[in-house]
């Protein structure tokens, strides 16, 4: 708490300071006006004031915020009332109510930075200051330790290195959030583990991210814990799914996600870091490990982070999240149980029906051929072949429709034996036709560079009341 | 686990500590070592026999 | 100054570097003697391995090139393969 009075915080290694030094000792004489000095570096500065308190822990320039000095401060009962910065005789004689001050200084000077914000040390005052507010337990890495690898030993990693995560980088992971860093965001499977913000916020400065991430990953592990979801079912299976998150809405651009040239791929730190985080949180807070509760049997490198935005400003259609329900100017987050991509080649069709039949084709064999209804499947649909679409004057709903009815199974020859392969139907649905896909299981997206006649599908995982089913939420800060 | 003379109690401690391995077993002997002849190595190794196989295993 | 990081798991197992649990009987078990190569070492391992000998226990003699180093990464790899337990000796 700062004395009442008026209040000037100063250090010797500043020329203003040192230039305002007299007009100190003429408010320090001045009749009812009691003064506090707080010095930043040496005690003995300034000469001529009565009560001079040293900040050498920098403890009271740090809490009131003091970013330059000098500040000079009018406190009442405790409270600051007003401030100003660096010298300026008529904020001073304003502030104090003394007049005449530095009548032989110039009128104004700016003034220089205070310590508690110099970049050397700030570090280590957020550490010393907001440090209690970090609960999880602290590992030392041994001196002879390699701290990369003390990282790998602890089996922290994911198979790729971690970024160390000191106190300093958690806090600053946790500006990009307004939650409390003891707040509860999830029950995190297999180890149902209650997962704090703060946890997060450890697996998010390993997996690379910066502070402007942390919403989405907040965000993407909520739903991925959902029962709707089913996270926990996701990481267990044999097949070779994980969660693929789909951003949506501003937040794509403002913290530089890539949605165009290679969207699925390498090279952006936002698409690479936040699925990466999610998938740490997993493995870390949850205990979901491969050999252990993820029994894939042969997995797919999305496992290792799977994020990509949507390219909606190319798009023919609505958004997915707008198509979802959710309001164009938010954003939001959809998580799908995927496989990795696999490519569509269609180079001819030049008419929205040609290229429906193309998709159509491939659509079919999501996991198999003769398998329906039990998986999902994306369609990202790359801006060349929306293009088709959009001077064909087809919407996202003529699309989904005419993919459905394309998608139609006929039962001859989907049954076990057909076509001389074991897997497939039972013999009972020999008459009927089925559909590769359930009403809602084709998730429709637009994402990529604009060079190119290919779009993707990403497979799903069984859906429905033991699978998963995608899930959309919308990101807060 | 090792086995060190006696002077090697503090190093020990530093070294298990700065590998973050503070529980590495160990059986200490009396020093000095390097003037010995070789009937007092050997008296000595007795004398810590039970010891080192008690840190070794389960058995007393 | 050791670096402080902070713990990302669910913290339900420790954090330093255990001991692998201790066996409850010796015998049948492979118990490597790794010599620093200090001198007057050598005595004492033998009189260790005489001992252990005599409990029925299977011994297997290894040397380090030199006191002053780590040991090299291949001896290592062959006591973890060929040994079931190991004591070092003698640092003084």
């Amino acid at each position: 708490m700062l004395p009442d009075g008026v209040v000037v915080v100063v250090k010797r290694d500043c020329p203003t300071c040192r230039m305002i030094e007299p007009v100190l000792a003429q408010l320090d004489v001045a009749s009812g006006l009691t003064l506090t000095v707080f010095t930043q570096d040496d005690p003995a500065f300034p000469v001529g004031v009565g009560k001079v308190v040293h900040d050498d822990d920098i403890a009271v320039s740090y809490h009131n915020q003091i970013e330059t000095v000098p500040t000079v401060l009018q406190v009442e009962d405790g409270t600051e009332r007003g401030r100003t910065v660096g010298w300026s005789r008529d904020q001073w004689e304003s502030l104090t109510g003394v007049h005449g001050l530095g009548a032989d200084l110039v009128d104004m000077r700016p003034g220089c930075g205070s310590l508690s914000v110099d970049p050397a040390i700030v570090d280590g005052l957020r550490v010393r200051f907001e440090g209690s507010k970090l609960h999880a337990r602290r590992v030392q890495v041994a001196e002879l330790e390699d701290e990369a690898e003390a990282m790998f030993d602890r089996g922290w990693s994911d198979g790729l290195p971690v970024v160390p995560p000191t106190e300093a980088r958690v806090l600053r992971m946790l500006d990009g959030t307004d939650r409390a860093p003891d707040d509860i965001v999830a029950v995190v499977p297999p180890d149902l583990v209650e997962c704090t913000v703060e946890k997060v916020a450890i697996n998010a400065v390993l997996a690379g991210c910066k502070p402007e991430y942390l919403p989405v990953v907040l965000t993407a592990l909520e739903a991925a814990c959902t029962d709707t979801f089913n996270i926990h079912g996701l990481l267990a299976t044999t097949m070779p799914v994980g969660p693929v998150m789909i951003v949506n809405g501003p937040i794509r651009h403002r913290i530089g996600m890539n949605d165009g040239v290679n969207v699925l791929g390498q090279g952006n730190r936002a698409n690479s870091t936040i699925g990466r985080a999610l998938q740490l949180v997993i493995r870390n807070v949850g205990g979901g490990k491969p050999g252990g509760v993820d029994r894939a049997t042969q997995g797919n490198p999305g496992k290792v982070s799977f994020c990509f935005p949507e390219n909606e400003e190319r798009s023919p259609w609505e958004p997915l999240h707008v198509e979802r329900g959710f309001a164009p100017e938010s954003s939001a987050v959809t998580l799908f149980p995927g496989e990795g991509p696999r490519g569509i080649v269609d180079q001819l069709s030049r008419d929205p029906e040609s290229l429906a039949r193309s998709f159509a084709a491939c659509l079919r064999t999501v996991q198999h051929p003769k398998l329906p209804i039990v998986f999902d499947a994306i369609l990202v649909v790359g801006p060349e072949h929306g293009r088709v679409f959009a001077e064909g004057g087809w919407t996202k709903a003529q699309l989904r429709e005419r993919l459905h009815e394309l998608t139609l199974l006929d039962g001859q020859a989907i049954v076990r034996g057909a076509d001389g392969i074991a897997e497939g139907v039972p013999d009972w649905a020999r008459d009927s036709q089925l559909p590769k896909f359930r009403p809602d299981g084709i998730v429709i997206v637009h994402a990529g560079g604009g060079a190119g006649l290919f779009s993707t599908i990403i497979g799903g995982w069984a859906n429905g009341e033991t699978g998963s089913q995608p899930i959309t939420k919308e990101i807060a800060s | 686990m090792f086995v060190a003379s006696t002077e090697f109690v503090q190093a020990a401690a530093a070294q298990a500590h700065s590998l973050g391995f503070d529980e590495i077993a160990r059986v200490f002997v009396a020093h000095p070592i390097q003037d010995r002849t070789d009937d007092e190595m050997r008296a000595l190794a007795d004398a810590a026999f039970e010891e080192i196989v008690a840190t070794i295993s389960g058995e007393d | 100054m050791n670096q402080v990081l902070l713990d990302p798991t669910s913290e339900r197992t420790p954090s330093q570097r255990e001991r692998l649990a201790r066996p409850t009987k010796l015998d049948g078990l492979k118990v490597g003697l790794l010599d620093i190569s200090k001198p007057r070492g050598d005595v004492f391992l033998d009189q260790l391995e005489k001992r252990l000998r005599g409990h029925n226990i299977e011994v297997l003699r290894f040397a380090k090139p030199t006191f002053t180093k780590p040991a090299p990464l291949d001896l290592r790899h062959e006591i973890s393969t060929k040994c079931d337990l190991v004591i070092e000796a003698l640092a003084d």
